[in-house]
């Protein structure tokens, strides 16, 4: 990969991980009383491996490959293999956070075990982890391909991407070793959200060059939803983690905010992570992948317009349904109460394009377990945003709040839509990333695709079983008025619950290990193959004489 | 008639996707038009929240935390309690039956971050104060199953035997000084001393805490030891303020029960 | 690609434009997303003329329901008092004897205080009240403060050793610790104590036991050692124990001292709902006792 690099290439390489290296040392030594300092080793660390890794090859002679006559593929390789990894970390911790509930005791005594501190391991390893390479790894594939033109650079996407794993050990090892903001999917500490907003800027500006170099007179779909992916992101990651350190030489800060503009502030960036992160970003893989492995066009441009246009305007506003009844005042929660039901249409609206376009491909579903993974990953983003808008009006919240019915909804959308699209993405793009034939095993596939579908089945009805119970016995009354249930009562009819919620994320576990192998044994095993059309083209695409639409 | 009814609508998404047709030529009229539509709810929910009056109730008596308060919050934090305890008493019924009065704004006025939590995989506490004894709280976070048999709850034994950081609490209240939480000079030069004090009623550091944080501050071992100052002491002093910052909840809801 | 594609399969035109290979068509916009759009928009707007919505710099629009959530929840709440009233006052009136007698007033009872000795109790004495390292069993007979409801009622009311002002307030010396005993005559007493609920012990043992237990711990737990429920100190000569009746607890009892603490209820709880909860006691002591 090294010797795609030019030598002025390979230089600023060595220059960024250089000062990167830099970094991590002044923290180490700055942040020595602190566990800031074990951040600086690791930044130390990582950059550092870098830096030889490059610098050893920095002397190799220059590239020989005609540029303009190929994508850059390089990242989003290593990007999906990331992807995969994460998938294991992070649901392999999901299985374990899970079983703790099950098991209390099933951890080894230390500190850095506990539920509370391996939790967000667990959501941001998905997440971000997962979640987080999958987008910028197809992103990068789906940009050049419906641009028609290379990335710019070839230095910036691996600063993007390497950055962003920076980012996520950061995180999680700084959860195990107890540093959080405490604030819901924006966890980490102030010198994190600092980095994650350089990476942030360059992603963005990454996209922008890309998009400014195309070949093709319209902006494919697909990016608009990128795009609002990467802007908005920024736009509350920004906001939401306004804070004052305690010193610059160690871990602790304190929100700007506090009290109820707090919780707003949190959840108008905790929902809008849901929606731009574990939407939008995913939409655009959907809009991509589907109609390619289908075969057929998008089903309505115009609904698509409706769509992208609505999720953009109406989620943002749907944040404060995660604080009904609580002190934030009664007038906000009815906002957040009328929009998500409004935010409905939009989003069924999307996931009705997806399943509409496979009209005249549905034996092509059948037959291909790709294709199912995302056909059932178009399902369970319907079900969960219907789910959502009905858990997000008030008196059905005051029953689902603070239960497993929550978590229930959280992981038939992370799970069933995330995880789902993510996989069959990988599956479509697999083959054509490394020019293969197909996949090495089916057979694998199918498997897969069969566990995680039982997985997230069996999880979601535990789930909704063990919320719904617990919501109705803290409320059950006696005939003479009084409350019926005691808190302990509850946790003794939660535990079979969690046992089998244990069961089906072992399931869904399984399934990705599989994948894994299944990734690796195609680039290992599966002969090469040149597919038909897969670079930029130079001529620019014509307008149609008479456009569709106007 | 649904036709007719609908006629106007199609008639602007018609225009509407004629325009689009056109900017989506555009990189730059997608981006100013995506910041501009997804800007507009965050900030009509979010600014007025710090400009009408009644968002916040107001209490001239509201409580700081003491710095061994605000370092057991702070190891709260660290040990992620939140994503099992709420600290938020909704207004609804049961809960106010099961915890107590519902939660005011003004209890977490001080909270820089608040902690109201999303799931209540243990029970709500922001009540909690005062509702245990010390030694309770700290046998069961020692070891929650041999108080409670059910408990799913993690143990949390190394705090017992961890020392409590105290050189950088001062620079702890001055950045919550600098998020806006009311602490004097006075206050954040003698932050490691008060959290001293607080957790030795005998050491001479008591009174300082007594007199810059007020009379009904709890001075006691939390921990049950008196030879020092542990991680134990500083989250059993955090547990015993909950709820105790204020009396406007009672005061304003004294028809609770009786 | 020019305008006059059209997908062969449902006859709809696409855009005209292609990027790498996938193609979109141009096809309306279903009637179902119009109609619901319009049923989901028209639905916010009845809730926002209803209820409190939409902001206006320093005061927001109030809905002409005039409702608010907290009016709301105090409304149910006093409704519930009312609607538990009917029981509740008699409950607060009648003897603990005739409400024991009472099946039907005891089932009522048990479901009340299922709830509240389960949430506010359990912590401590378990969950069948039955005690544990430190916590006293409720269920033994053997009371610190007195067994009737009245006594009961207080020691919920006002808690032991806790920071209600009228508390109940109890200490054990720390006879060791403080040098009061030397560590020979604790083992002496602790010997004598335990003979005084029936473990065998040698004579010349208790007869120095009960001379030191005379001069020392007569004073509260009285001349025979069978407790003294005005100042808390339990009865020695049963089985029951508190922190266990062996040597080595006995013996640290002695040397350490004990102060429990018994939280003070009052202002967590009603009234009526500590005479649930004694009188729920007392029928659970009579059910082992059986
Ligand atoms: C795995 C989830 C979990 C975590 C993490 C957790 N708890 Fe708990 N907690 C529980 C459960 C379940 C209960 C109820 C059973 C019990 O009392 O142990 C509980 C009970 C409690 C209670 C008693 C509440 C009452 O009203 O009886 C306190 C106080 C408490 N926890 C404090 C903490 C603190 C402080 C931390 C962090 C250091 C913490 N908990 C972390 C699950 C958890
Ligand atoms: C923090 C732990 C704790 C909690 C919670 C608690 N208790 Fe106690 N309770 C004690 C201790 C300790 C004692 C014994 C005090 C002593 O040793 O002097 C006690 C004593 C008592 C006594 C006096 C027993 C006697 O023999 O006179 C009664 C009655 C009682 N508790 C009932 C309750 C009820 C009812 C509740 C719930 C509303 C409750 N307790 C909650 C710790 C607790
Ligand atoms: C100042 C009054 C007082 C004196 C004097 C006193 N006790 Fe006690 N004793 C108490 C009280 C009060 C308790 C209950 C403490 C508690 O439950 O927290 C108690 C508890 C005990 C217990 C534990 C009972 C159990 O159930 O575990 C033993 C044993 C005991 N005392 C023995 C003695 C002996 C022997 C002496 C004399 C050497 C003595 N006490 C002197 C007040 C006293
Ligand atoms: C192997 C499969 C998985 C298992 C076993 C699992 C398990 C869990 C468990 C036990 C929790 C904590 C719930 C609680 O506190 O009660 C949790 C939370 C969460 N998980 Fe997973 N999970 C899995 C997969 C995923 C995936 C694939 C994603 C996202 C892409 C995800 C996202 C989340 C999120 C966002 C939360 C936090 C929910 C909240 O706070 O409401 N999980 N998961
Ligand atoms: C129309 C779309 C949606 C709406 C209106 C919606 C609404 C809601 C509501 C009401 C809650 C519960 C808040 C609470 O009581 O605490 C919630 C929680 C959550 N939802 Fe959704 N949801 C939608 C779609 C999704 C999707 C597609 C995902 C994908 C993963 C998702 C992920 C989550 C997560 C992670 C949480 C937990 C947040 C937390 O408490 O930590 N939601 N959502
Ligand atoms: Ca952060
Ligand atoms: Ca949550
Ligand atoms: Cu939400």
């Amino acid at each position: 990969m090294m010797s795609n690099l030019t030598g002025a290439e390979r230089a600023r390489a060595m220059l960024i991980t250089g000062i990167g290296a830099l970094i991590g040392l002044i923290m180490a030594v700055a942040g020595r009383n602190d566990v800031m300092g074990a951040h600086g080793w690791i930044v130390l660390l990582f950059c550092g491996v870098l830096f030889f890794v490059v610098g050893n090859a920095l002397y190799n002679h220059e590239p020989d490959e005609d540029r303009a006559a190929s994508y850059y593929d390089d990242p989003t390789k290593v990007g999906i293999i990331l992807t995969l990894i994460w998938a294991i970390v992070g649901m392999g911790m999901g299985v374990w956070v899970a079983s703790q509930l099950a098991w209390p005791d099933l951890r080894f005594d230390a500190p850095w075990s506990s539920f509370g501190r391996i939790r967000p391991v667990h959501t941001s390893g998905v997440i971000f982890g997962f979640g987080g390479n999958a987008l910028i790894a197809t992103s990068f594939h789906i940009m050049q391909r419906t641009c028609r033109a290379r990335m710019p650079d070839q230095v910036t996407p691996w600063f993007v991407l390497l950055g962003f794993n920076l980012f996520c050990i950061i995180a999680a090892s700084g959860y195990l070793m107890g540093v959080t903001q405490s604030k819901e999917y924006a966890e980490p500490e102030w010198y994190a959200d600092i980095w994650l907003v350089v990476v942030w800027v360059v992603y963005f500006v990454l996209y922008i060059r890309t998009l400014a170099r195309r070949n093709e007179p319209h902006i494919y779909v697909a990016n608009w939803y990128y795009l609002a992916f990467i802007l908005v992101v920024a736009i509350l990651h920004i906001v939401n983690n306004l804070a004052v350190p305690a010193s610059f030489s160690g871990a602790k800060s304190y929100s700007a905010f506090s009290g109820v503009q707090d919780a707003m502030t949190q959840w108008w960036y905790g929902h809008n992570a849901v929606a731009f992160f574990l939407t939008s970003g995913f939409l655009g893989m959907l809009y991509y992948f589907l109609p390619k492995r289908a075969g057929r066009p998008i089903y309505s441009y115009r609904l698509s317009i409706l769509s992208f246009w609505g999720i953009t305007f109406f989620y943002i506003w749907a944040g404060s349904h995660h604080l009904h009844y609580t002190a934030l005042p009664h007038w906000v929660q009815t906002l957040g109460m009328t929009f998500s039901v409004m935010l409905l249409i939009p989003s069924w609206a999307s996931a009705g394009n997806a399943l509409m376009t496979l009209n005249g491909a549905w034996h092509k579903v059948r037959d291909d377990a790709t294709l199912r993974f995302m056909m059932v990953a178009a399902v369970f983003y319907g079900l969960s945003t219907f789910e959502g808008s009905f858990m997000a009006i008030r008196p059905v919240n005051a029953l689902s709040h603070y239960t497993d019915w929550t978590i229930g909804h959280v992981h038939a959308g992370a799970m069933g839509w995330v995880a789902l699209i993510t996989f069959g993405s990988i599956y479509a793009l697999t083959p054509v990333l490394w020019r293969r034939e197909t996949m090495y095993s089916w057979k694998a596939v199918e498997w897969h695709f069969w566990l995680a579908l039982a997985g997230t089945v069996i999880y979601v009805f535990a789930m909704w079983n063990s919320g719904i119970t617990q919501g109705l016995m803290w409320r059950t009354y006696t005939e003479g008025g009084a409350l019926r249930f005691s808190f302990t009562d509850t946790l003794i009819a939660m535990h079979p619950y969690y046992i089998a919620r244990t069961f089906g994320g072992l399931l869904f576990l399984i399934g990705a290990c599989i994948g894994f192998w299944n990734v690796i044994m195609t680039i290992r095993h599966v002969p090469e193959l040149e597919p038909d059309l897969d670079y930029p083209t130079p001529t620019k695409a014509l307008e149609p004489a008479l456009p569709a639409a106007e | 008639m649904l036709k007719t009814l609908l006629k106007p609508f199609a008639k602007v998404f018609e225009f509407q996707a004629k325009t689009h047709y056109r900017a989506e030529r555009h990189s730059m009229a997608l981006t100013f038009g995506i910041i501009l539509a997804a800007s507009v709810g965050g900030f009509v929910e979010i600014a007025p929240l710090f400009t009408i009056d009644d968002t916040v109730e107001i209490d001239p008596d509201m409580r700081l935390y003491t710095p061994l308060e605000q370092a057991g919050r702070d190891i709260y934090i660290r040990e992620g309690c939140y994503a099992c305890h709420s600290q938020m008493i909704r207004t609804l019924r049961d809960e106010v039956e099961r915890y107590g009065p519902y939660s005011l704004a003004v209890e977490s006025q001080y909270d820089h971050p608040m902690l109201w939590g999303s799931k209540r995989t243990g029970p709500d506490l922001a009540r909690i104060g005062e509702k245990y004894s010390d030694d309770w709280q700290v046998r069961h976070l020692v070891d929650p199953r041999a108080l409670v048999p059910e408990s799913v709850m993690p143990h949390y034994a190394s705090l017992l035997d961890a020392k409590l950081r105290l050189d950088d609490l001062p620079d702890r209240l001055w950045a919550l000084r600098a998020v806006g939480v009311p602490y004097s000079d006075d206050m954040i030069e003698h932050a490691s001393d008060d959290a001293v004090g607080q957790a030795q009623p005998d050491s001479d550091r008591a009174d300082g805490v007594i007199s810059r944080y007020g009379d009904a501050t709890a001075v006691r071992m939390f921990d049950g030891r008196s030879d020092r100052v542990t991680e134990m002491d500083a989250l059993v002093a955090y547990l015993q303020i909950l709820g105790r910052l204020t009396d406007l909840p009672a005061q304003l809801q004294p028809l609770a029960k009786e | 690609m020019s305008v006059k594609d059209r997908d062969p399969l449902t006859g709809h035109q696409t855009t005209g434009h292609e990027w790498n290979g996938i193609t979109e068509l141009n096809t309306r916009v279903p009637r179902a997303v119009w109609f619901f759009i319009i049923l989901t928009h028209i639905w916010a707007l009845v809730m926002w003329v209803l209820l409190p919505s939409w902001p206006l710099v320093t005061t927001y629009t109030k809905g002409i329901l005039g409702l608010d959530q907290r009016v709301e929840v105090e409304e149910k709440i006093i409704a519930a008092n009312m609607g538990r009233s009917a029981w509740a006052d008699r409950i607060a009136v009648l003897p603990a004897s005739e409400i024991l007698g009472d099946p039907a007033m005891m089932t009522q009872l048990n479901g009340t205080a299922h709830q509240l000795f389960g949430d506010n109790c359990a912590g401590c004495h378990g969950r069948l009240a039955d005690g544990g390292p430190g916590f006293p069993s409720l269920v033994d007979g053997a009371w610190l403060w007195g067994g009737d409801t009245e006594s009961i009622m207080e020691t919920l009311r006002v808690g032991i050793n806790a920071t209600h002002p009228d508390t109940r307030w109890a200490q054990m010396l720390a006879f060791g610790r403080d040098g009061i005993l030397p560590r020979e005559d604790i083992r002496t007493v602790v010997d004598y104590v335990q003979s005084l609920s029936g473990e065998v012990a040698q004579a010349d043992t208790i007869a120095a036991g009960s001379e030191i237990f005379a001069d020392n711990c007569a004073s509260c737990h009285g001349d025979s050692g069978a407790g003294n429920t005005d100042v808390g100190a339990p009865d020695l000569t049963d089985d029951f124990w508190i922190y266990g009746g062996d040597d080595e607890s006995m013996f640290t009892t002695i040397w350490e001292g004990r102060q429990g603490w018994m939280p003070a209820w009052e202002g967590r709880m009603t009234e009526t709902e500590r005479k649930v909860l004694a009188v729920y006691l007392q029928g659970l002591g009579q059910e082992v006792a059986q």
